[in-house]
């Protein structure tokens, strides 16, 4: 009895220390290999608003693909709210973009899901395929030039403190 | 279901590839699952009726949702966990893995082997939109920390038994593994009897 419960002691601390790890080391922000011109778009939200990329130069973007159906997108909208609130203040800017649902399909997501930043609508799919992502989630980072420099696929935390300082890292310097 | 995940994986950890099955925590439903140094997969079952609910609801008729829910649907997982330990990049291609039933061996059906047949098929533009993103990628790129969900379609019958060969590069080679006698959902699906 005491050998099996020491056996299971012994792997309840391994799978815990091997889900504290992955949790922690899950925050990756993987970097191109060069910077490249983020392609321009025109979208609007979910009141309306026009939204272009070119609006936003001088600003880190943090662009988000997503549906409200994908698991993933879900789980990092809470912490993306979070990253949202603790960065624009510094010229950091989150949009979300909804791929192929309508405006009532998001209204329902919001019901459950506190969002402030400007989710835009990409209903034809038309942005995400210039972009060429091939699963959602996808987050590009886009830095005040207008050049993506990374490249995030699946969720991560966005609140995460050093994903946020390297994301202030791309800010110009005062 | 946790201890059983736990009894499932401890039984391989010794080997370089575990493989593993068990009832999946959050479905509730059986899954088959690769770890590597690197890597893991996991398919989840789904039931033919989660997928007619799913496709229902994003503009699919009737007989092209039974299509797809009658074709042996799985969640699949698939993550580069090489952050923890030495980063790589990971690659796949689906049209490298053999699906093996019986003695016969074929290809995964794909996102673009679908699209030509909702082409043929007439089916409406948000329905394909939601199809298309709601399947694991043909092809993948994963940095470390990376990872996807995705439906993963065999075009087997219901209740179908099946062995799938999966394939991926990393750490400079290619790597290969074998998932044996996944069980494909039966198809339970019961019409309302009026009184």
């Amino acid at each position: 009895m005491s050998g099996q419960w020491n056996t299971f002691v012994v792997v309840v601390c391994a799978w815990l220390f091997a889900a504290s790890a992955v949790t922690a080391a899950e925050q990756t922000l993987p970097e191109l290999p060069r910077p490249i011109e983020a392609p321009n778009f025109e979208l609007v939200d979910l009141d309306g608003g026009l939204h272009k990329l070119t609006d936003y130069r001088g600003k880190v973007v943090v662009l988000n693909f997503w549906a409200t159906w994908c698991p993933p997108c879900r789980y990092e909208m809470p912490s993306m709210q979070r990253g949202w609130e603790a960065a624009r203040a510094d010229g950091i800017v989150f949009l979300g973009v909804n791929v192929g649902e309508d405006a009532d399909s998001v209204f329902i997501f919001l019901a459950d899901y506190s969002v402030e930043f400007p989710l835009l609508l990409d209903k034809d799919a038309t942005v995400i395929k210039q972009y060429q992502v091939v699963g959602l989630p996808t987050t590009f980072i886009i830095d005040p030039q207008g050049r993506i420099t990374h490249r995030v696929v699946g969720s991560r935390e966005w609140d995460d403190a050093a994903l946020l300082r390297e994301l202030r890292g791309l800010l110009p310097k005062p | 279901m946790v201890l059983a995940e736990l009894a499932a994986a401890q039984t391989t950890i010794s080997t370089q590839t575990a493989i593993s099955t068990g009832v999946d925590a959050d479905a509730g439903l059986p899954f088959w699952e690769i770890r590597e140094s690197g890597m893991s997969l996991r398919l989840v079952q789904r039931l033919p009726d989660q997928t007619r609910a799913f496709f229902l609801a994003r503009g699919f008729a009737r007989a092209d949702v039974d299509l797809i829910a009658q074709g042996c649907v799985f969640q699949t997982i698939f993550k580069n966990t090489s952050q923890t330990d030495k980063p790589s990049v990971l690659e796949y291609n689906l049209r490298d893995w053999k699906v093996q039933v019986a003695d016969a061996v074929r290809g995964l059906k794909t996102r673009e082997d679908w699209a030509a047949q909702w082409a043929a098929r007439g089916v409406p533009q948000p329905a394909k939109i939601a199809f298309e993103w709601a399947l694991l990628p043909t092809r993948q790129v994963y940095n470390p920390g990376d990872y996807n969900w995705g439906m993963s379609v065999f075009d087997l019958p219901p209740d179908s038994h099946f062995d799938l060969e999966v394939i991926w590069q990393q750490y400079g080679s290619r790597h290969t593994a074998v998932l044996k006698n996944i069980h494909c959902a039966p198809d339970v699906s019961v019409e309302a009897e009026l009184p």
